[in-house]
């Protein structure tokens, strides 16, 4: 059975459904937190930064047209609340060092060199330049491509297609560094 | 976007970790979600509920605005009784501050004028008669006693005339310019006589407001008249003889006219 698409979902919601907007955000919740928490440094600020983009969804629920893309819409919804975030303070990544690894442990020698080649990895995440990280990570965990980049972030094509080149090379430097 | 993608890298960034938001937090949002829906959806421009009386409020206040101005334009509309039925041209009012300057009043001259003398002096300008009216103003404002006393008698009945007489004048005078401006240097060699005494100036503004509209209309009618009407009516008076009252309209011909030629027919039975 094909799933019912987010456009549809949304509308839905728009005419009364609740129980569509649970299906979207289900859907949605994982990758865009991650995506807000990868961008910013503290937890406790992505979290609210992620409550506040949801809330806008829900606000804007009466004008929502279904002209692009329901993920479009709402990354472009986290964009905005993003940079107003750096404007307020600073922009980082949220550390990755004591984060949990994967449940299948190697062993060892294997999770030592696991963990140094994943911090390696977020290290290349942190450093690279916002611009670049936020193309990778509407890329990576969003899935948008990159005329979708190109307008969730307000820039052109051109400009989307390279920070996204720039931010996958210096990423694949980093894993084959490990 | 597939030539972007890289599977090693999206594999150790998979690796990363798992972070989901709170469970408090999905519910604090769908609760939200919830609430949102069971309420009426926001109106985008119309307020709605305690607002609306902003559009009550300001349909009243623009409705009040209009009927203080339309009452206020209906007082302020002058009132037709006041209003001269020829106005003075605007020649005239240049030439005030000249005729100004060539009067000198003379206080003690004017109390001692009798009032007959005022109303048979020479023709006046309607700049001198509006000098006049300036000077009666100021001599009021300096003798306050004055004015309590002109406010005390009755309508004096003989100023009256005098100041009719000198409206007269002054339009009559605003019906030919080009004669008034001719005599006009001949008014400045007897300005006392034609000066009324202050008292009976603050009478004569007093019994204005007093005057009855056709006295009035009948004034600018006679002022407005031309003097080749005038004599028609001299020539049609000794043609009904009665010559008395038209040498009364010849002699006042004259001293309004003083330059004009009367033809014979008016001249008849004067001598």
């Amino acid at each position: 059975m094909a799933e019912v698409p987010d456009e549809q979902l949304m509308l839905a919601y728009r005419g009364g459904d609740a129980g569509a907007f649970e299906t979207l955000y289900t859907r949605h919740r994982v990758s865009l937190f991650r995506f807000v928490l990868r961008s910013i440094k503290a937890r406790a600020a992505a979290e609210e930064l992620f409550q506040e983009i949801w809330m806008r969804v829900i606000e804007s629920r009466a004008t929502y047209r279904p002209s692009a893309r329901f993920t479009t819409w709402i990354y472009t919804i986290a964009h905005n609340r993003m940079v107003d975030h750096w404007r307020r303070g600073g922009l980082t990544l949220v550390s990755l060092d004591s984060e949990d690894l994967p449940a299948n442990d190697p062993g060892p020698q294997r999770h030592v060199e696991g963990r140094e080649a994943l911090a390696r990895f977020a290290a290349a995440l942190e450093g690279l330049p916002a611009a670049q990280r936020e193309a990778f990570l509407l890329h990576e965990e969003a899935g948008l491509t990159v005329p979708e980049i190109a307008a969730a972030t307000g820039c052109n094509e051109e400009a989307a297609k390279s920070r996204l080149r720039y931010a996958m090379a210096k990423l694949r430097a980093a894993v084959d560094d490990g | 976007m597939a030539d972007e993608r890289d599977p090693k890298v999206s594999k150790r960034y998979r690796e990363l970790a798992s972070e989901e938001p709170l469970r408090e937090l999905d519910e604090s949002i769908l609760r939200a979600a919830r609430g949102a829906n069971d309420r009426p959806h926001a109106p985008l421009v119309t307020p709605a509920g305690r607002h609306r009386w902003y559009y009550a409020f300001g349909a009243a206040a623009i409705l009040v605005l209009a009927v203080a101005v339309t009452v206020q334009i209906e007082r302020q509309r002058p009132d037709p009784e006041f209003v001269p039925a020829s106005p003075v041209p605007q020649a005239r009012e240049d030439d005030l501050p000249k005729a100004e300057s060539r009067i000198t009043p003379d206080p003690a001259a004017k109390r001692q004028a009798p009032r007959e003398l005022a109303r048979d002096a020479a023709p006046e300008t309607a700049a001198q008669a509006r000098s006049r009216v300036q000077e009666n103003k100021t001599a009021e404002a300096q003798k306050p006693e004055a004015r309590a006393e002109s406010a005390q008698r009755p309508m004096a009945a003989p100023a009256a005339p005098a100041q009719s007489r000198s409206d007269e004048n002054a339009l009559g005078a605003a019906s030919s310019p080009r004669e008034s401006a001719a005599r006009a240097p001949q008014a400045s060699p007897a300005p006392a006589p034609a000066v009324p005494p202050p008292l009976g100036g603050a009478a004569d503004s007093a019994a204005q407001p007093m005057r009855a509209p056709a006295a009035r209309a009948r004034m600018a009618e006679q002022a407005a008249e031309p003097p080749e009407r005038w004599l028609e009516r001299i020539v049609q008076l000794r043609k009904e003889g009665r010559h008395e009252e038209a040498e009364k309209q010849l002699a006042e011909f004259r001293k309004r006219y003083p330059d004009y030629k009367v033809p014979e027919a008016a001249l008849k039975g004067e001598k």
